[in-house]
């Protein structure tokens, strides 16, 4: 049942496509049509009709024919167009990855100077914490002149004591030279009571620079 | 290994290769880890999932490298240098590239008493003089030549044990920070000790409830980073004064500077960043709850990461600094 159904079918699409479909239908049908306008027998009107149906089926054929060859043109075209885009963006491409590698250059010298800002920064920190050298070298400045002055007073103030000392060492010795020239006085005359008075008053007479009596 | 050592393990150290395409971390059992970290040359293409993917663990293999815990890792150009109770073995990284799992070579400082072997807590090399400098339980800084291999010189001064140090390349200083809460600079001509800060003294820093010890020690040009008991704290060595503390809770173990920035692990499930002004910028989270090693792969340039190993078996890897991208596994 199957192969007589698909005999029918076969049948049935022969004689409806037997022409094959499209313009080559048309091109077979206007053949046969001009065959038979050749051998056709009617009225010179139905020819002329026939004539003029082949004529426009001509017309078809040509029209579809320009149109096949404007869309080869096109299609050529697009192909060129295709192939320009498909350079650019190559060239795109390898130019993105110069540009890629030209980054991780940057970003390896960002890091660097990075790096050395924070090393920068930490040892500023570090820095901050000591105190400003104006400050410090203000202070060391008072504190020399404080220095100076004190020294000053103390220099006037040992010489004033140099000064009192040798004073007090004159003092001294006058007073021991004087004690001893009364107790050598006191003595030479000892024996002699009768003549303390009077060698007393020799001893008075006398002065340091003259010869005492013996 | 059970289970339940996988459950105890400890990364303790971590060291990249010097063309950054292997990564070594030492656990507490003595093993050496050697891993494969994944290429990142394009971190975002859909490849990244697939590695994600082909990350197996025949990547990762481990060497039994020393009786004791690896607690030092360091990668000179062409041998890994690992320390742990006493001793120190190089490993040649062409060697250990093709799994060949020989030392190049062990020794061991002198050590005065030979009743008690000290551990080895770090391990620098001062390159101008092609040097190693070690730091351990014996309050002594061991200065070895990397060529002949003999033991030049000990600096003495502290008075417990050495936790971290660290050179100064452009003075030809070497720092050394230890239990007893004093920061010492050497110096490696005359092996005398030419400051001592003692940290704990400073009240900014000091946090007498976590104790004096020194556990952190970074410098780059005149800045110095420090902390363990104390907190974090960035100091200006020309001036010797504190710039910034950093108020990060917990005692910090590990810390890096990085850029602009400064990354530092320690006590608490995440990676510190900070800046250097004083503010933590982020704590990005992490698996271990307790971190002990920060590693940064600056050996190679498109496979620029971040690793972190602590009190867990897994360590965690950032491709990008701002997440934990995946964790390798012990």
């Amino acid at each position: 049942m199957g192969a007589v159904t698909d005999d029918e079918v076969i049948r049935k699409r022969l004689l409806i496509d037997g022409d094959g479909a499209g313009d080559d239908r048309r091109i077979n049908v206007l053949l046969k049509s001009f065959t038979k306008w050749c051998n056709s027998t009617g009225s010179p009107e139905e020819g002329f009709t026939q004539y003029q149906r082949m004529l426009g089926t001509l017309a078809q054929c040509e029209f579809s024919m320009g149109k096949t060859l404007l869309v080869y043109d096109m299609n050529l075209r697009e192909m060129e167009n295709y192939e320009k885009i498909y350079t650019d963006i190559e060239q795109n491409i390898t130019s993105a990855h110069d540009k890629i590698s030209e980054c991780k250059k940057e970003i390896q010298r960002a890091k660097r100077i990075r790096k050395n800002r924070q090393e920068y920064d930490a040892l500023a920190k570090v820095i901050q914490q000591h105190p400003d050298r104006h400050e410090t070298l203000k202070q060391l400045e008072a504190l020399d002149k404080e220095l100076q002055q004190l020294s000053h007073i103390k220099e006037n103030v040992e010489d004033k004591l140099e000064l009192r000392k040798k004073q007090f060492h004159v003092l001294l010795s006058t007073i021991q030279e004087l004690q001893q020239t009364l107790e050598s006085n006191v003595t030479s005359e000892a024996p002699p009571h009768h003549n303390t008075s009077s060698s007393m008053l020799y001893g008075g007479k006398y002065t340091c620079g003259d010869h005492p009596p013996v | 290994m059970g289970p339940v050592e996988h459950l105890h393990m400890s990364v303790f150290s971590q060291s990249f290769s010097p063309c950054g395409r292997f990564l070594a971390a030492g656990n507490n059992y003595g093993e050496i880890a050697i891993v494969t970290p994944v290429s990142l040359s394009a971190p975002l293409t859909p490849l990244l999932f697939l590695n994600f993917l082909y990350f197996s663990p025949s990547l990762v293999y481990s060497l039994s490298a020393h009786e004791g815990p690896v607690f030092s890792l360091f990668s000179t150009d062409s041998h890994l240098l690992s320390a742990g109770n006493g001793e120190i073995s190089a490993w040649s990284w062409a060697e250990l590239i093709k799994r060949n799992t020989k030392a190049a070579w062990t020794r061991r400082p002198n050590y005065k008493s030979s009743l008690e072997i000290p551990e080895i807590n770090a391990m620098t090399v001062n390159p101008t003089e092609n040097s190693l400098v070690i730091g351990g339980g014996d309050n002594n800084i061991h200065i070895m030549d990397l060529e002949s291999g003999v033991f030049k010189s000990v600096l003495q001064g502290h008075t417990d044990y050495i936790h971290c140090l660290s050179v100064r390349e452009r003075e030809g200083e070497i720092l050394s920070g230890g239990e007893d809460g004093a920061v010492r600079i050497w110096d490696h001509r005359t092996g005398q000790s030419v400051h001592c800060i003692e940290v704990y003294k400073y009240e900014e820093c000091a946090r007498p409830q976590y104790g004096k010890w020194i556990s952190c020690l970074t410098t780059e040009s005149d800045w110095m980073l420090c902390g363990g008991g104390p907190s974090l704290s960035l100091w200006h060595l020309r001036s010797m004064s504190p710039t910034s503390i950093f108020p990060l809770s917990g005692c910090q173990r590990q810390a890096n500077f990085y850029q602009d920035m400064i990354l530092s692990v320690g006590e608490g499930q995440c990676v510190s960043h900070c800046l250097l002004g004083g503010e933590v910028k982020a704590q990005i989270p992490c698996t271990p709850h307790s971190l002990n090693t920060l590693a940064l792969n600056l050996n190679s340039t498109d496979n620029r990461v971040l690793t972190v190993g602590g009190s867990s078996h897994q360590i965690d890897v950032f491709t990008n600094l701002s997440y934990r991208t995946f964790s390798l596994s012990f």
